[in-house]
């Protein structure tokens, strides 16, 4: 177990050297100058030298890679060209807000697929599962930005019950502590700003839970049918065990297992932050700041922020692995 | 049991969740911007996100008179040039102060001057250092150090500031209003060094008070602004970064906000419809146009440019694809600059005048095919842009119905498009054969519109347009003071450009600005220069 461990964990070195390579390749594929974008109309020849010489992007590609290499090795991720901010700043004043919208998203997920899949597996073929996997399969296929545009437009403007964005109102003050607003509001003892970021929170997690939900009621509906198969199902059945039991205790411990690897994955996914949900809703976290960062052609940050959402994968998946071996003692490192 | 109480808990909190909270306190003035500032020291910014923050926290010596390019007193309240334009002394209010509790005199104005303009000074340097510029001061005065126009500052008393240019500038004044030139506090600077920009002082009607970052900055109202008769109406400001379009007319909608900018054209009439909104056009200050090459030896018989100029439907382009907010154009200048030339006639749409312009150049078969100097043939290919812009909102359907116009005289053209930096590279080493471009004004100055363009002859990214007359007189405007006797050289400029048939100028844009009819008192401004302390919102 310790040795599968060390060695996966050795693993990981390889790819992340990999990823950096990558993500400082494609930028440099990326058609168009940087310092033309930047100055926009106005570039003139003696200005987008300047700006060339400034960002070092006269230097040869490989010294360049090197040079960026050395700095991520020391914790350096650079600092955004629009603005000067060091990346790593930026990314930990960013990431609270993504960790408390891919948590929500994550709950609702759970909290909602993984009783729907029990019930659907358990009552196969009825009614419910029925309409249950069409939820699923709508959840997997519908457009996000089309879904939170919609719940925005009617639980916001429509119906006015709840903020169509943003992470807290206008008119709500909170002080920061961890930035996590709702452990903040509960920190500082601030009733009116924990009831406001829950409502800031509600529609936004919603969105962004559809594809993980429908994933994770999927999974479990066909993990615990798989399981509900098997022979010591049957006899835990012929036992006289009610089907409460059969099903809670004995089948969903097995069935479980492939479902929490799924549900890692999704986290890691919901971590490296949600593009398309946080511009939707405005909400700060480092999905906007990727989006932002892509549209002004800011390289450091698209750097550090997609060498942060890799390592954020390459992590997840390495915990869920561990876990993995850590539950099934048949799985070793070959 | 337990699940009954459950199920109780949660819809309770569900209808605490749904029930509570006012969308904005009344006294809240809260306007949805495009995105994140990228800085609030308005010396090295260049963006309207920006600016439209720093417009509410400093003040310039002049400004922008209300909806117009007119400049009037600001910090300063009045101002003698000399016979020959070159000194200038601005007499300043007295008794103003910095929201820092520090003096804004003649020689807070001089240290600022020297910041923007000595590359030596510290204030400059550091910026410079960290990567950022001081790009409009080198755009509009010509450089740094030696290639300044500005060649002294200097404070006669603690009231009166003089200043020495190297030759008259006809666009001093306007320039000077730029948010750009908005005066910040000297020791804010000094104590803060490059995160001032994180932290503005200046002598404004707002203070600034806090930057949520990628959320919003917020402002409150200056209790002690010197110029009680143009006090803020309201107490706090908040700009809120809304990078989506339609969420911030959802924003709008739900009352979340009380205006916004970046309109979509087709959400004019969603706005129209709506009871409780209102739009606004802001006056316009940008020109869509299409270009010329002149390296491509068809295009460079004018009789070939009259035709397109003829073939071209200005006016269904602008009714069908500018949401109602736009003007046909007929020259550079849009209709608020005092360079307009009223007397200008436009070539009209004429089809059966351009098939004949057309067999007069020899193209009586048709235009398809191009011949670039070197000898090269291609296929002629007309480039829009990949990217919305105020003077073209919807550059590819314009691109299209442009094309059908040529079409249906006999012109045929490729259409094409790249990459936005792609674009302006190409079009910047004169790569580009026929292709759309515009220009939103900065200062409301003629020759920022005109002599930007036209004073360079033969520059690659105009397209090679070589017209020295031309540039002689927009010369000549440039270095008068005298408003209306640049106006008068002006609009012989525009004549000119017009009878060369240079470019083809198609519409002027109106930005739209939706607000809630319950805001008052906005003044929307040509330049993008608007101060929120006319705003009131009702109850």
């Amino acid at each position: 177990m310790g040795q599968y461990v060390i060695k996966r964990i050795l693993t990981v070195v390889p790819v992340l050297v990999g990823i950096s390579i990558i993500v400082f390749g494609f930028i440099h594929l990326i058609p168009g100058d940087p310092a033309v974008t930047m100055l926009g109309e106005r570039a003139t020849p003696e200005r987008v030298k300047e700006i060339r010489t400034q960002l070092g992007l006269d230097e040869p590609l490989y010294t360049q890679y090197l040079i960026y290499l050395g700095k991520i090795v020391r914790g350096d991720l650079g600092s955004s060209i629009l603005r000067g901010d060091p990346v790593f700043l930026d990314l930990v004043r960013r990431f609270p807000a993504t960790v408390e919208l891919a948590f929500s998203a994550i709950l609702i997920a759970v909290l909602v697929g993984i009783p729907a899949g029990i019930v659907s597996a358990v009552w196969r073929n009825s009614l419910f599962d029925g309409c249950s996997r069409i939820m699923a399969l709508t959840g997997v296929s519908m457009p996000i930005f089309w879904l939170g545009l919609m719940l925005a437009w009617v639980f916001g403007v429509v119906l006015g019950w709840l903020p169509t964005g943003f992470r807290l109102g206008t008119s709500v003050t909170l002080v920061p502590v961890t930035h996590f607003n709702l452990l903040d509001s509960v920190l500082t003892g601030n009733g009116a700003a924990l009831v406001a970021s829950a409502r800031h929170l509600v529609l936004p997690a919603v969105a962004l839970s559809t594809i993980p939900m429908a994933v994770i009621n999927r999974m479990t509906r066909a993990s615990l049918l798989e399981v509900l198969s098997q022979d010591y199902i049957r006899t835990a059945e012929s036992k006289g065990l009610p089907q409460r039991a059969v099903v809670l205790r004995h089948a969903m411990r097995n069935a479980l297992l492939p479902v929490m690897t799924v549900t890692g994955l999704q986290v890691g996914r919901l971590l490296a932050g949600a593009i398309l949900t946080e511009t939707i809703f405005s909400w700060p976290g480092i999905g906007l700041w990727i989006y932002e960062a892509i549209q002004a052609r800011d390289y450091p940050i698209v750097q550090g922020a997609t060498l942060f959402i890799a390592t954020i994968f390459v992590t997840v998946n390495l915990i869920t692995d561990c876990l993995y071996a850590a539950v099934d003692p048949r799985i070793k490192y070959d | 049991m337990k699940a009954i109480t459950g199920v109780v808990g949660v819809l309770v909190f569900a209808v605490v969740l749904l029930a509570t909270g006012p969308a904005i306190a009344q006294t809240t003035f809260v306007f949805g911007g495009q995105g994140e500032p990228v800085s609030l020291d308005p010396a090295i910014i260049t963006d309207g996100v920006s600016s439209r923050i720093t417009r509410q926290i400093y003040e310039g010596l002049v400004k922008y008179k209300g909806p117009t390019t007119e400049v009037i007193p600001a910090l300063a309240e009045k101002w003698e040039v000399n016979k020959d334009g070159t000194v200038w002394t601005f007499s300043l209010h007295k008794g103003i102060k910095f929201h820092d509790g520090n003096p804004c005199d003649a020689a807070a104005i001089v240290w600022n001057f020297d910041r923007w303009r000595l590359s030596k000074h510290p204030q400059h340097e550091n910026q410079i250092k960290a990567g950022q510029t001081f790009e409009y001061y080198e755009a509009q005065f010509g450089g740094f150090d030696e290639k300044s126009l500005i060649t002294k500052v200097e404070a006669v008393n603690p009231q009166t500031v003089r200043i020495t240019l190297k030759n008259p500038q006809g666009p001093f004044l306007a320039n000077l209003a730029m948010f750009v030139f908005d005066i910040v506090s000297p020791k804010a600077v000094e104590k803060q060094g490059l995160s001032f920009g994180k932290n503005p002082v200046g002598t404004g009607p707002f203070k600034f008070v806090e930057w949520k970052v990628g959320q919003e900055v917020i402002l409150e109202a200056n209790k002690n602004y010197w110029d009680k008769a143009h006090a803020p109406k309201v107490q706090r400001v908040v700009i809120r970064n809304i990078k989506d379009n339609s969420q911030r007319l959802a924003a709008l909608k739900a009352g979340e906000v009380h205006g916004f900018e970046g309109l979509n054209p087709d959400d004019v009439k969603v706005v129209r419809a709506d009871p409780n909104l209102q739009i606004m056009l802001r006056p316009t200050n940008t020109t869509g146009y299409v270009a010329f090459n002149y390296k491509v030896k068809e295009l460079r018989d004018g009789r070939v440019r009259q035709a397109i100029a003829h073939a071209i439907n200005k006016k269904a382009i602008v009714d069908a694809l500018y949401g109602g907010t736009g003007m046909v154009a007929n020259q550079f200048q849009p209709p608020p600059l005092w360079g307009h030339n009223k007397e200008l006639k436009d070539y009209e749409y004429n089809p059966e005048r351009a098939k004949q312009l057309l067999k007069d150049a020899g193209f009586g078969q048709g235009l398809k095919e191009i011949t670039w100097d070197d000898g090269k043939k291609e296929p002629l290919q007309f480039w829009y842009m990949p990217v919305s812009r105020p003077y073209y909102p919807n550059p590819k359907e314009i691109s299209e119905a442009i094309a059908a116009d040529l079409a249906k005289v006999g012109i045929t053209v490729q259409l094409q498009t790249t990459d936005w930096a792609v674009y302006l590279d190409k079009r910047k080493n004169g790569q580009l054969p026929l292709y759309m471009l515009g220009w939103t004004g900065d200062n409301g100055d003629p020759d920022n519109f005109v002599c930007y363009f036209f004073c360079s002859p033969g520059a690659s990214r105009e397209g090679f347009y070589a017209n020295q007359q031309l540039t002689g007189v927009l010369m000549e405007a440039q270095k008068l003071t005298d408003q209306p006797k640049r106006a008068v050289l002006y609009r012989k400029a525009e004549q000119m450009i017009h009878d060369d048939v240079a470019r083809i100028f198609i519409a002027n844009n109106q930005p739209p600005l939706p607000f809630s009819k319950k805001v008052k008192g906005y003044v929307a401004n040509p330049t993008g220069s608007e101060f929120f302390n006319t705003v009131s919102i009702d109850k």
